[in-house]
């Protein structure tokens, strides 16, 4: 079991590592105009390790940090990882035994849940984005999602130790 | 399986979910605290950005050499066609250009051509699927200031929004949130330019009776009125289609910018700011 008193550096350093990559590094590959999400990847994981009161957290501190070095309505990306965390720590509670391969489906179905609530909530608060570009952005984020929730789940668990059921080696049993 | 989570994990959420609210409410109204909160972060994400950018430049290259060969073959024929077009108008252009800065200084207004500018580097894109911003390598230290316009290619591609020492972040007319008075080159109707998303035209509400023609590949230009966020006389693009707006009572234009915004390499931007 980890020290506690490094947890919430080691949580930092995974959360300002992903936010890093993703300004400098994913924001620049785009595929049908829409990016993968890098920093959403990191609170599903966190979900997924770690259950609902862990994503909701992960959620909304990462969040915050992502909206510091965007230009969106500021508060709308840690209200909406907090609630897709919450959901996908629900979920991964409730399923995690019916298939080997559950993280990457759960992951992939944030991702596109996450694209859909926040359009629907930028529109809610006035900013009209399109909701044509939602399927490309759903998909982009959901495939981005799926194929990185592995190593960001590995990550959680550096950050969290082991003192929970490890659900990687149950995935590839 | 039921899903009953403990009640202190609701209590959590509802936390957050409150206070994320809250945070979207004050953002909203454009607080003093989130815009230095958030220039307080582009200081120290700039050069960490720049080294990472340096570091993973050969992996952003090979992926836009696989992804964007076809585009940028595509966009070489375009831009040599329309070299030769613009060959051909150009003298018509600067005997337009000239009336124009005659008009506008018989009037005592600024016109753009005439504005000191700052070239600037794009060194980042849209940082998210929700972002419509770029951010440059030149800062007030360069003279570049909050609300100055942005060219590129000689039409507008946004306003600075956020400008630090070394950095600015310009919002692109593709942000469903811009909007621009402006004026067209032929008849000189007004309206409002609104952005509609990545890759869309924009949108020019207007206050033209639905009888009245105009021809599609009409100039729209800055307009420059009383008050306006921006100098008269930027090109901002042409008429592709005209439509009547909500409620039949005016028209509605579908304008193509002049600038690609999702594809800038540099910028210009105009030292001028609204009084």
């Amino acid at each position: 079991m980890r020290p506690r008193r490094w947890i919430p550096l080691r949580a930092a350093l995974v959360v300002l590592a992903a936010l890093l990559l993703q300004v400098s590094l994913a924001a620049d590959l785009r595929v049908a105009g829409a990016i993968g999400d890098l920093v959403l990847v990191v609170v599903v994981a966190a979900a997924l390790t770690g259950g609902a009161d862990r994503g909701a957290t992960y959620g909304f501190a990462a969040g915050l940090l992502y909206d510091l070095v965007v230009d969106t309505p500021f508060g709308l990306t840690p209200l909406t990882y907090a609630l897709v965390g919450y959901g996908v720590g629900l979920a991964g509670a409730a399923i995690q035994r019916t298939s080997g391969w559950w993280p990457l489906a759960v992951a992939g179905l944030a991702g596109a849940a996450h694209a859909t609530l926040y359009t629907s909530l930028g529109n809610l608060v006035g900013v009209a984005y399109p909701f044509d570009d939602l399927p490309a952005i759903a998909l982009v984020v959901a495939a981005g999602a799926a194929l990185a929730i592995v190593p960001a789940m590995r990550a959680l668990w550096w950050v969290h130790g082991h003192d929970e059921p490890d659900r990687l080696e149950v995935m590839f049993r | 399986m039921a899903i009953s989570p403990p009640t202190g994990s609701r209590t959590r959420v509802a936390v957050l979910v409150l206070a994320s609210v809250t945070l979207v409410v004050v953002g909203l109204r454009d607080v003093g605290i989130v815009r230095d909160l958030r220039e307080g972060a582009a200081e120290v994400v700039a050069p960490v950005e720049r080294a990472l950018g340096t570091v993973t430049s050969p992996f952003r290259n090979a992926w836009h050499g696989i992804t964007d060969y076809e585009d940028v073959k595509r966009e070489n024929d375009r831009l040599r066609a329309e070299l030769a077009e613009s060959e051909a108008a150009g003298i018509g252009r600067s005997d337009a250009e000239q009336q124009f800065a005659d008009l506008s200084a018989a009037l005592d207004l600024p016109f753009a051509g005439d504005l000191p500018t700052v070239t600037a580097r794009v060194v980042s894109g849209p940082r998210s699927n929700f972002s419509h911003a770029v951010e440059i390598d030149k800062g007030t230290d360069d003279g570049v200031a909050v609300g100055m316009p942005a060219a590129a290619g000689g039409g507008l591609v946004g306003r600075v929004t956020q400008a630090t020492a070394g950095t600015a972040r310009i919002d692109l007319i593709t942000d469903p949130e811009f909007r621009v008075g402006v004026r067209l080159a032929e008849g000189g109707a007004l309206g409002t330019a609104r952005g509609q998303g990545r890759g869309e035209p924009l949108a020019v509400d207007t206050s033209i009776n639905p009888r009245t023609e105009v021809a599609d590949g009409t100039g729209v230009v800055t307009s420059g009125v009383d008050r306006s966020a921006y100098p008269p006389g930027i090109p901002v693009g042409t008429v592709a289609e005209v439509r009547e707006g909500s409620g039949g009572l005016a028209l509605e234009l579908v304008v193509t910018p002049l600038v690609e915004a999702d594809q800038l390499s540099y910028v210009t931007v105009l030292q001028w700011q609204p009084e």
